[in-house]
């Protein structure tokens, strides 16, 4: 058997749910990571995860793809991940029909990320406070709006809210 | 033309971020009026409350601004550090503003040890917030005693070469001025050992203001073509390796001998208080600009109250 005829049996249709597609190739962990897939886990959610690492793609070579079964990712997140995979695209799929959604760089991020300066107010515990960045998108860069610090894009997953 | 937004009425102070060149315009012309008309301002916010919530012990800037709002006429309340006072029993930042305001402040004045925390304050009450400090990052009213001690000694701030030395990257004036300074036509040099330079997200918004900050690793190499030098503290404990620290304190520290090639036209600034990295041997050369930076404190945040609260014109 051929190589992408060997994958597609690995590859099966989902009636409800998301693919996450265009990952690059064994990166599918930092796209799980940013998405806190782990979440669905702690939330005894009746979803099912497939990951396919390194398969063969049309346009990058190998990618990585994630599908979830009756869970539909937040846009919001998806587009948090677009900071780090720029070329990700997002299928949702409703009763066998598929939407496609491209992130994009939001202007700014509310509550996911965390700020890495320890001592910002924004990593306070007790405080009713939401951490805030804005993107700048020449730099690829995350400016805290509590503390000024700036993070990288690449930097993005080792700071998600858990 | 339209003329640029100078209200500062109900305005929050958190960042010098915040402000643009008229508007520290007005304040520093605003103090001069003040300091050729002293007393004009005694009693102008009488009848109003100034909440001191220093989550973070600070005498000086304390008494600063309690001060400034005695003379003004305001009553004070709070706390001057967390001994005592609810914080230790737990009071968030957040419910501590949101009692103040329910006891009728008309202005938060706070200090505290985490970044950001003023302008957090600010997000949760309509009364104006006014920073004292916040973590290591800004102490916007200290840069604007800075500005003012600039302006007067020169009578302008564009086309100097000011020189900013010791802990840039931990130290909250230095920020704040350096913002502060980016919306004139100056020269900017950072000096300091590699693990205290000046952090980039200022540098980077310096740039975007149009202002390329030089960076050097000691005082002798710029000293010469100064008009300013701000000095700050380096503390030992923020240095990762002590020993490697002790081999260059020289380079940081300012006394006559390190200014040997200065212009006489030098202006040598401290936040103060300064421990040995400004020697008394400037206190009695025009060099020493520092006490007088120091008196305009008061003056400046009466200005600020006033402007803020819509006391006297
Ligand atoms: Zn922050």
């Amino acid at each position: 058997m051929a190589a992408p005829e060997r994958e597609r049996m690995l590859v099966s249709r989902i009636e409800e749910g998301t693919v996450i597609d265009h990952i690059p190739d064994w990166r599918a962990d930092t796209v799980s990571r940013v998405l806190r897939l782990d979440k669905l886990a702690r939330m005894q959610a009746d979803v099912s995860v497939v990951i396919l690492q390194n398969v063969t793609s049309e346009h990058l070579g190998r990618k990585d793809i994630i599908k979830i079964d009756s869970w539909h990712v937040d846009e919001r997140d998806a587009d948090i991940l677009c900071l780090v995979f720029p070329e990700i695209t997002v299928n949702y799929i409703d009763e066998g029909k598929v939407s496609k959604y491209s992130p994009k760089v939001p202007d700014t991020i509310e509550g996911r990320v965390r700020c890495p300066e320890l001592n910002c107010i924004s990593n306070t515990e007790r405080e009713p406070v939401v951490s805030r960045f804005v993107t700048l998108k020449e730099e690829r860069l995350l400016q805290c709006q509590y503390c000024d610090t700036l993070l990288g894009f690449e930097k993005v997953p080792d700071h998600v809210r858990t | 033309m339209m003329a640029p937004n100078l209200d500062f009425l109900g305005r929050d102070v958190v960042s010098a971020r915040d402000f643009k060149r008229d508007q520290f315009e007005k304040v520093l012309h605003a103090v001069d009026d003040l300091e050729s008309n002293r007393g004009s301002l005694d009693g102008a916010l009488r009848g109003k409350l100034a909440a001191l919530l220093f989550f973070e012990p600070s005498t000086r800037t304390y008494s600063s601004f309690q001060i400034a709002a005695e003379k003004l006429g305001m009553r004070v309340s709070g706390f001057a550090g967390p001994t005592g006072s609810s914080i230790t029993k737990g009071e968030t930042l957040h419910d501590t503003v949101r009692m103040f305001e329910g006891y009728g402040a008309d202005v938060f004045i706070i200090r505290h040890s985490k970044m950001g925390a003023a302008r957090f304050a600010a997000e949760n009450t309509d009364v104006p917030v006014i920073s004292a400090g916040d973590g290591s990052r800004e102490h916007p009213t200290q840069a604007m005693v800075d500005l003012y001690a600039i302006h007067k000694a020169f009578g302008r701030i564009d086309g100097l070469k000011v020189g900013m030395l010791g802990d840039l990257r931990y130290g909250r004036t230095s920020s704040s001025l350096a913002y502060a300074l980016s919306n004139f036509d100056v020269e900017i040099t950072f000096i300091a050992p590699e693990a205290l330079q000046m952090r980039p997200e200022v540098s980077q918004f310096l740039k975007q203001r149009g202002v390329t900050p030089r960076t050097e690793r000691a005082l002798k190499d710029v000293a010469a073509g100064l008009d300013v030098l701000y000095v700050t503290r380096i503390q030992k404990e923020r240095i990762p390796d002590p020993t490697e620290y002790e081999k260059v304190k020289g380079m940081y520290e300012v006394n006559l001998e390190s200014l040997k090639d200065a212009k006489p036209s030098l202006k040598v600034l401290h936040p103060l208080p300064r421990v040995d990295e400004l020697s008394t041997d400037i206190d009695e050369t025009n060099y020493a600009q520092y006490f007088v930076q120091a008196a305009g404190g008061l003056p400046l945040r009466m200005v600020l109250l006033n402007l803020i609260l819509g006391g006297r014109r």
